[in-house]
This record gives structure tokens, C-alpha cells and sequence, in this order.
């Protein structure tokens, strides 16, 4: 069942138009992410839905009611914002408690409540301090109760990982899903980070230039995204692109890179001439020293660990920069600067245009 | 607690360039300091040589670079660089280039001025100083900012500005204070190849501060792991990943970080187990380390208590004969991070396939002797690393 | 660079007493005067020895004042009185008045909206007598002359823009998604107002209004032309100490005594706020 939907959303702040025309619908107990480079309106958007501003155009159904002109006191969304926004002057209990008192309730089913979602953060032993004597993990959990405390249909979560070290993100990051569940709100998550956005979405919703360039789930958007820029947004290292042309040659399709080929399924065939980006995933790319058939013959530069899987810089025959993965493996350390062979599968290649960065799909017949 | 002393490093290197000896550095009253930002820190640092400073906010690896750049007094101990005692040099005398992570590009000038500045005042040929400010622009991909002045610029730009500002300059040190933390994620790890080849082939020594592990992976050569003012280990990256020196240093480094049970041994005639105890509603586990040579004053006696530490990656996930639940499953496009329960525990494990059961279901896992890690219940001093100690 | 040597240190408090003396001096000086009789304090050359009095202090609270040309009956306790009614009146007022309007100035960004608080701020800078005299004319025409609300009325001149301008910056300070937390749990922009804004500007307000009290409490022009002897503050009852018979300067002292003590007192007891008021507050706004 659809409990957010918005229509056509539009925005503009001076003459500076954020959004242009978004549209999304979200199920309940769904998690949505908003994900996008820094400065694209992933905020502004969640700023609508909360209501605190008001669309220029278009409309935001909770639960199929307009809630165009509706203040955000009437909207029943829960929200936790990037700089947690925690009321200064009031104990960590009393912040949690807030939509409680708005809600009505008698003092000890509160006072219980907070209790229980507390219990859950793992911060029960704080609720008795003030914003200023939590730490910054501290004050992500008590954020993150006082949004969640009324268990609102709807919950905005903004880059709530933002301002926490690594490792509290990553326990953060595990720690989510199980309690979104939980309270079966539907969630709306914003995120510049894509591993958070691959782990904690049931569907990604990629925000570029004011408007979703895709919406799918994180299979579909790492596996087929739409266009380069879409791609280039999620993996590190990033996708590597290539410029090439696609090449048809007595009934074989094969790109050329820097003059080693590559052959293509003849479902390409359609593309034939078309000059474009050979979009590769350095982990689709196997490096051996040792010579492999059909391979690339190509320079390692250098190698750097990165996170237990090692990170290569090669370069082509002309002088082309791209980058593979792969995990840490043993064989790290016996890699060395020199001539070396990349083997890449052709079904894990992207193609782009090269003039409107859009996918080439292959056509199957 | 440094397993690495200066006299190793001197010993092991050709030529030292930077040295600290016992460094200490105290904020207020020297006889009852209010902080004790830095304790006794000795380092040398070779000819050449790529050192990072990591550690989490507040643990004093920004004091100690300020302390080599000259910003900070040195409290106790002395510094030495390029064969001359430098710790009550002012800065200007140390010969040192600087990069700031905040702004501190002079802003009168034009980006180009700016990073040119040092090598006009240096009475470089015009020329010369053109090609010099041309390379590491092109590197640093600020080309089209030259022109601009200071204030225009976003923070990253900025920071690129200030890197390649100390890069250009000839200095017997170069110290950078974050260099990348104001960059977008791509062009991060796209410069950070760049910087290491720039570094590499002028042959720059260099000290950088960072709370990032994964930009001090990838630059260093070592990275000194700080924690509350104290040198935990200074040691290459491959070797803080497989030798950590103790249970901070372990679970500090890495991503995800170590997950670390509480254990106990047993010793049989040398061959050795450890064993994480189950409880009343999940199974134990245990892993067979096989015959290890063990030393009579070892703390490694049957029965004794400790952490038993495996990285999320060396878990073998859908195989093994031990038995866990599966409670989180996050498949992020090369890999996927799993959340087992055990033994009344978490336990993560990375795999590069995707996991294909269902959250809740049972699934099997297995820790090779290899991959264990087993430190004192004490103090937490590594005791054995599998990948040594086991054939 | 964070040692300093011993002779700094001296030097430094050396510094420090001498600039406390020059500042110091005169309110110590005054506070001896008023313990002493007119004779010792015009006694040449002047001497800091005299036996102490507190004949001074009596005439006041009694509101006898003994003179070598008779006796003279003076209002200095009811002048008090009407200080503290007048500055607290004035501040109550200008609080109720200035702080919601503060927060609109703040939070909202209406046409005119930045001209509008300035011009408030600007009677600041007009020169009071300039305003006095037509102000003087339309107080006796409305009946509002020598009535404590005709003052009241005349002194939000002075406090309203101290209040607006501390109170805006603080307002300003306080980030708007606090508010919008607040509201989106489910609290109206009223509550919202009372439970977040108020609380969390507290210090400003205080600030602004000690600043605002004082302000009020020194006047001394618009009580003078507006106000008959029942009406006035202490500072033109002082004004009754000029005698026939020449100047009470016992008397003056003792009345500065008695009027600065309330306002320093609170100052004192404020301090913290007050500093903290003026180089957030004002500076900001």
C-alpha cells in the first residue's frame, strides 16, 4: 500500500530551481533512499515532506490526503536531522518524549515508552544527561529515538550517520534495518554515501540536477544503471570509463582499448560506429603478470592496499588511467610495477554513449 | 608500546631523516599540566620515507605535527631534521613545507601567486617556476581556479590550493595536516594515487595527519597509530593489519573492525585451542590452532583467559562446522557484510560473493588458525597471531 | 608560546591595578565623601582623614535636608522609588513588546523587514531633545503629561531597540531546525515559541534587559521636562541638593551611593549575561 507519494514536486529558492518535477511513491514499512552527490536537494526534498516548506508546484500525498498547506505539526512524520537538532536545554529523556507530549498520554506510559526505545539505542544509562554531555554516537541514538519514539507512518531520516565516526557508521549501518522493521514506518533515507545507501534501501532513488535520474532497487542501479553519472556514483574505486567506439567487423562486435580489443555479445550490433565509454567495475577486472588469453596488455603502476582488497593502477598502451580491485589475497605483495594482463569479462561491461552519457543496451532479439 | 624503536628504524633504514626523541608536549602549568597531549613519542622517520599520523580526534597527532612544523612548543624531548636539532627553531627556519587542512592561502592572491609564491621568493627562473606550478596543478586538477582568489573557492578547492602550495616548495620535509578531508569521495581516491607517485618520485619525505585509515593506507609507507597521546605501533600497513601490537591497534585498524570475543585456551603437549564459551541459548565455538611452540613464561598456558580477535574477512561464511544466525545481510555491489550471532554475540563477516539465505536462518561459518588473533585479558598486548605462529 | 615568564606576570597585574585605580577612584572617592559633612569635604587642601558621619544618609531617608539657610523637605525616597517603578515598568514593557518582535525580525524575512528594524534602532542615535519638545506639547494635549505611563510610554525610546537588537542575535543564534524539530513532533509554532525560542534565549533577554534597566535608570532628560517632583527619578531629584545655600555635596554623594547600589548590585549579580549579552547580541545583530 502507497503511504507517501509525491507528484510532480517542484522547488525553487530565488531563481534557483532545486527540484524540478519530482515524483515517488513509497509502500508502507518500505525504506526509500535519497542519494546524491552533496548540494542536489536531498534535504530541501525531505524539508517538503516534513512541511517545513512548502512545495512551488505539485503535490505530497500521506496516505493518499494532500498535505499541501498542512503545518508540520499536523503531519505526524517523525525526523531526524543531520545536525541532530536535539533541544539544548533538555535532558536526553525529555528530547525523546517530545512527540509523546504532543501526542497526549498519561505520564507513565511516556515515561515508558522512552524507556523502551531507549533500551533499544542502547542509551537508557543517558537519559538523564543533556545534549552537551552525550557524545556524538550518544547523540545520533537520542536523535534517532525522539524520531521514532510516536512510531509515525512516515519517518525522514537525514544523513543521520553524518557526523559519527567510521565505526559508529558501520555498527550504525548493521544496526538499522532490524529496528526500521521493527516500528514498519516507511522510511526515507538521505544519504551521500552509496554502501549506506546499497545496505539500508529496498530501492535507491538517485537525485541528480533536481530530478531522479533512477529509481530500483540496489541490485538494478549498481548492475544497470541508467547513465555515466548514475554509475560513476556508486563502487570505489569508481567505475572506470574508458572512451572507445564500437566496432562491427565481418558480423563480431568487439570495442577497441588503446588497440587491444574486446569483444562484445552481437546484441551490440545495433550500436555499431557509435563512439562511446566502456564503463568497467575494477572488480570485474582480473590483473595476472603472468600472460592470459585474451587479455590486455597493460602497465601496473602501482598497487595500494585499500580496506583488505588492493587497489591497482594500470595504464593502457596509450597512456589511459583506470584502476582494478580485487580482494586481498596474498598474491599483493609479489605484484610489482611492469607489464602485466587484464582479463575482463565482456557481460560485466557498461556502455555509454559518449556524447549524452546514457546506456547502450544491448538489444536482444 | 611501540614495537618499532628509533634504533630499529636507524638500524633497518638508510637514512633518517626526521627524528623524534621522546617528545612530550603539556598544555598549561609544565609541573601539574592540564593535558598531556603527547607522551613521550620517539620516531625516525628515513630519507624518502611516507609516514601518517592516525588516530581518532583528540589522541595528539595534530600537536605532534604542529610540534615538527614549529606551531607548537615542544614541552619535553627534541626534534632533529636533516641532521640539525630544530625543536626551538622558529617555524620559518626549519625548512619545513606545510599544507593546512583549514584555509590559509593568502588572500591577496591569485591562486597562482599563491603557490608560486615560495618559489619567486626563491628567485626561481620564470620559466622554471611555470612548469613547476603547471605539473602540479594538472596533478592536483585545479588549473581552471588559478586565476581565482582565495575567497572564491570551495573548501576542497582550497586544500588543493594549500597542497600544492607546500608540494612545490624544496623543503627537508613536508607535513600535511589532513590533505584530503575537504575533497569530494571520487576525487579523493583519485588523488591519493597521484599524491603517492608525486611524493615517490621527487623522493619527498613526508608526515601526514589523518583520522582516515583508508587515505593512510594508501599514502604511507608506515602509519603511526596514536591513541590518548600515546605511539600504539608505528609499523608498514600490511603489518598493523597482521601484527597489531595490541587489541586498540587491532580493532582500530580495518574496515569493518575486528570482532573480538572473550576466550579461553587450552594447552594440550603444545597443540593448542581456543575457545569462545556458548551460552544457554547459543553455541560455542572453537578454533584448533595445532601444535604451537610455546615458550615455559609464555602467557599462553592452559586455561588462561583471553580476547580471541578475527577479522571480518578472514570468515569463511556458508561453510565450516560451526552454527550462527544470520541477522543482517548487506550486499554493497563487491561485497557483502553479514552479521552472524554467536556464542551471545555479533559477529561480522565480509564476504565477496553475495549470501543468499534469509535473515534468521542458520548458516555455517569457520575461522582458520591463520586468522586468529589472541590477546592478553589484561592489557590487551598481543600475544599470538596465527598467520605467524601456524605452519 | 603558551609560557609566560614571571616578570609578564607582574607586569601584568601592575597594569591591571593601575587601570582599576583610574577607574575605581572616583566612585571610591565619592562613597568617602558620603560619610563626611560639607565642611570636611571643602576643607583645603583635602584631607582623607575625617570622622566618619552618617548625618547624610539620615536627611535623606528622612527627607529632611538641614541647611545653613533653614530646613528643606526633599522627595529622595519617593525620586527612588519612582526609579525603580519607572525602569521596571519600562523594561516589563519593552520585553513584551520586543521580544516577539525580535523573534519575527529573526526568523522571518518580510519586506522592509531589515529597514523596519533599523529604524527602531536609530531612535537610538536621535538626540533626545530633539523629540522632547514636540513630544512635551502632545503629552499635555492627551493628558499624559506627569502620568508614570507617559514616561513608560517615552522610555521605550531606550529600551525597545536594546531589547530587539541583543534579543534578535540571540534569536538568530538558535538554529531553525531546533524549531523545526519541535514543530514536526507535533508542537504548535506558539509552544513552539514558548518552550524552545524563550528558554534558549534566556541569556539575551536577561542580558538586553539589565542593559535596558540601567539605560532607564540613568535617564535623565525625559523625566526632567516630562514629569512634575512626585513623578521624577533619583537622577533630576538630585537636582534638589543645588540649594539656595549652595551645593549639598554630602548629601549629592550619599544619593549617588544610594542610586548606584541597586543597579550595581544587579549588574554585579549579572555579570556573566551582560558580557556575554553584548558580545554575542549586539555585536551579531
Amino acid at each position: 500500500m502507497t503511504t507517501l507519494e509525491l507528484n510532480a514536486v517542484k522547488k525553487s529558492f530565488k531563481d534557483d530551481e532545486v527540484l524540478s518535477g519530482l515524483s515517488l511513491s513509497a509502500d508502507e514499512g518500505e525504506t526509500v533512499v535519497i542519494f546524491g552527490p552533496s548540494g542536489t536537494g536531498k534535504t530541501v526534498l525531505l524539508r517538503l515532506i516534513s512541511g517545513i516548506y512548502d512545495p512551488d508546484d505539485g503535490d505530497i500525498r500521506m496516505d493518499g490526503t494532500s498535505m499541501i498547506g498542512i503545518a508540520p505539526e499536523q503531519r505526524g512524520v517523525g525526523m531526524a536531522f543531520q545536525n541532530f537538532a536535539l533541544y539544548p536545554h533538555m535532558e536526553a529523556s525529555e528530547n525523546i518524549a517530545s512527540p509523546l507530549h504532543a501526542r497526549g498520554g498519561t505520564p507513565a506510559q511516556i515515561a515508558e515508552k522512552v524507556r523502551d526505545i531507549a533500551s533499544l539505542l542502547k542509551i537508557d544509562h543517558v537519559l538523564g544527561h543533556r545534549p552537551k554531555e552525550l557524545s556524538n554516537g550518544q547523540k545520533q541514538r537520542t536523535a534517532l529515538a525522539r524520531a521514532l519514539v510516536a512510531g509515525p507512518k512516515i519517518l525522514l531520516l537525514d544523513d543521520p550517520l553524518r557526523n559519527v565516526d567510521a565505526k559508529l557508521r558501520f555498527e550504525m549501518r548493521l544496526e538499522l534495518p532490524r529496528l526500521l522493521r521493527e516500528f514498519q514506518s516507511t522510511t526515507l533515507y538521505v544519504t551521500q554515501d552509496y554502501k549506506e545507501a546499497m545496505a539500508l534501501g529496498d530501492r535507491i532513488a538517485v537525485l541528480l540536477n533536481g530530478g531522479f535520474a533512477q529509481v530500483a532497487t540496489p541490485e538494478d542501479i549498481y548492475r544497470d544503471p541508467v547513465n555515466i553519472e548514475v554509475a560513476k556514483l556508486f563502487g570505489d574505486p569508481t567505475i572506470n570509463l574508458i572512451p572507445s567506439s564500437i566496432v562491427s567487423e565481418s558480423g563480431h562486435i568487439h570495442i577497441d582499448l588503446a588497440g587491444s580489443r574486446v569483444a562484445l555479445s552481437a546484441d551490440y550490433g545495433h550500436a555499431a560506429g557509435r563512439e562511446i565509454y566502456a564503463g568497467i567495475r575494477p572488480e570485474a577486472i582480473g590483473v595476472s603478470q603472468t600472460p592470459i588469453e585474451d587479455a590486455l596488455q597493460v602497465e601496473l603502476i602501482a598497487v595500494t592496499p585499500l580496506n583488505e582488497r588492493v587497489v591497482m593502477l594500470l595504464h593502457l598502451a596509450d597512456g589511459t588511467e583506470f584502476f582494478a580491485s580485487s580482494p586481498e589475497d596474498g598474491a599483493a605483495d609479489s605484484r610489482e610495477h611492469g607489464p602485466a594482463f587484464a582479463s575482463i569479462n565482456p557481460a560485466t561491461l557498461l556502455i555509454f554513449d559518449r556524447e549524452s552519457g546514457q546506456r547502450i543496451q544491448p538489444h536482444t532479439p | 608500546m611501540a614495537n618499532q624503536t628509533p634504533e630499529h628504524a636507524t638500524g633497518s633504514r638508510p637514512e633518517v631523516a626526521l627524528h623524534l626523541n621522546a617528545v612530550d608536549k603539556f598544555y598549561g602549568d609544565p609541573s601539574n599540566p592540564v593535558v598531556h597531549a603527547v607522551k613521550s613519542f620517539s620516531m625516525a622517520v628515513a630519507q624518502g620515507e611516507i609516514v601518517a599520523l592516525l588516530g581518532s580526534s583528540g589522541c595528539g597527532k595534530t600537536s605532534t605535527l604542529r610540534m615538527i612544523a614549529g606551531f607548537e612548543t615542544v614541552s619535553r624531548g627534541e626534534i632533529n631534521l636533516a641532521g640539525r636539532r630544530i625543536d626551538s627553531l622558529p617555524p620559518a627556519k626549519r625548512n619545513v613545507a606545510m599544507a593546512f587542512e583549514g584555509y590559509s592561502l593568502y588572500p591577496p592572491l591569485t591562486v597562482r601567486d599563491n603557490i608560486a609564491f615560495a618559489l619567486k621568493a626563491a628567485k626561481l627562473d620564470q620559466n622554471e617556476v611555470k612548469r613547476k606550478v603547471d605539473h602540479i596543478t594538472a596533478l592536483l586538477e585545479i588549473e581552471s581556479i588559478l586565476d581565482k582568489y582565495p575567497s572564491s573557492l570551495s573548501g576542497g578547492q582550497q586544500q588543493r590550493a594549500s597542497l600544492a602550495r607546500a608540494l612545490i616548495r624544496k623543503a627537508d620535509l613536508y607535513l600535511l595536516d589532513e590533505p584530503m578531508s575537504q575533497l569530494e569521495p571520487q576525487l579523493r581516491s583519485v588523488l591519493r594515487g597521484r599524491i603517492k607517485n608525486y611524493l615517490i618520485e621527487h623522493g619527498l619525505t613526508s608526515v601526514f595527519v589523518t583520522h582516515d585509515q583508508t587515505e593512510a593506507n594508501a599514502l604511507a609507507d608506515r602509519i603511526a597509530v596514536m591513541e590518548d597521546g600515546v605511539l600504539q605501533q608505528i609499523a608498514s600497513p600490511a603489518e598493523l593489519k597482521d601484527r597489531p601490537a595490541n587489541l586498540f591497534v587491532a580493532t582500530f585498524i580495518g574496515e569493518p573492525p575486528m570482532n573480538v570475543f572473550p576466550a579461553r585456551l587450552s594447552v594440550n603437549g603444545g597443540h593448542m585451542q581456543v575457545s569462545v564459551e556458548g551460552t544457554e541459548t547459543a553455541n560455542g565455538f572453537s578454533v584448533d590452532l595445532g601444535q604451537i611452540a610455546l615458550s615455559a613464561n609464555s602467557a599462553l598456558q592452559d586455561g588462561a583467559p583471553v580476547h580471541l580477535g578475527v577479522r571480518p574477512h578472514s570468515v569463511a561464511i556458508g561453510k565450516g562446522e560451526n552454527l550462527g544466525i544470520l541477522v543482517s545481510n548487506q550486499w554493497l555491489g563487491d561485497q557483502t557484510h553479514v552479521v552472524i550471532e554467536t556464542a551471545g554475540q555479533t559477529m561480522v563477516a565480509v564476504s565477496y560473493s553475495r549470501v543468499e539465505e534469509e535473515l534468521g536462518a542458520k548458516i555455517a561459518f569457520s575461522i582458520p588458525a591463520r586468522a586468529v588473533h589472541i590477546f592478553a585479558e589484561d592489557d590487551g598486548r598481543a600475544l599470538l597471531h596465527g598467520a605467524e605462529a601456524v605452519g | 608560546m603558551n609560557h609566560t615568564s614571571t616578570a609578564e606576570r607582574m607586569l601584568r597585574g601592575i597594569l591591571l591595578t593601575l587601570v582599576l585605580l583610574f577607574f575605581l577612584f572616583p566612585i571610591f572617592w565619592i562613597f568617602l565623601m558620603s560619610f563626611q559633612t560639607n565642611e570636611d569635604i571643602l576643607r583645603i587642601p583635602p584631607s582623607p582623614f575625617f570622622t566618619p558621619t552618617l548625618e547624610n544618609y539620615i536627611a535623606l531617608i528622612s527627607g529632611k535636608l538641614s541647611t545653613v539657610a533653614g530646613d528643606l523637605d526633599i522627595a529622595f525616597m519617593r525620586n527612588l522609588w519612582n526609579s525603580v517603578l519607572l525602569s521596571s515598568l519600562s523594561v516589563g514593557v519593552a520585553l513584551i513588546l520586543g521580544v516577539p518582535a525580535a523573534y519575527a525580525f529573526a526568523r522571518f524575512k518580510f519586506r522592509l523587514g531589515e529597514n523596519i528594524a533599523f529604524t527602531l534602532l536609530s531612535f537610538r542615535f536621535a538626540p533626545p531633545l530633539l523629540v522632547l519638545l514636540p513630544l512635551s506639547l502632545y503629552f499635555s494635549e492627551l493628558g499624559l503629561s506627569d502620568t508614570y505611563l507617559g514616561l513608560v510610554w517615552v522610555y521605550q525610546l531606550i529600551a525597545l531597540p536594546l531589547i530587539l537588537w541583543i534579543v534578535r542575535g540571540y534569536f538568530e543564534d538558535i538554529s531553525p531546525d531546533i524549531e523545526n524539530a519541535y514543530r514536526i513532533d507535533g508542537h504548535s509554532w506558539a509552544k513552539t515559541f514558548r518552550k524552545i525560542a524563550i528558554p534558549l534565549a534566556r541569556p539575551g533577554i536577561a542580558a538586553a534587559s539589565l542593559l535596558a534597566f540601567i539605560f532607564c535608570w540613568n535617564n535623565f532628560v525625559f523625566a526632567l521636562v516630562l514629569a512634575s517632583a512626585d513623578k521624577q527619578p533619583v537622577t533630576v531629584g538630585a537636582l534638589a541638593f543645588v540649594t539656595a545655600s549652595g551645593i549639598q555635596y554630602g548629601q549629592v554623594a550619599s544619593a549617588i551611593v544610594l542610586s548606584v547600589t541597586p543597579t550595581l548590585l544587579l549588574a554585579l549579580y549579572a555579570q556573566r549575561y551582560l558580557v556575554e549579552g553584548l558580545s554575542l547580541g549586539a555585536v551579531k545583530g
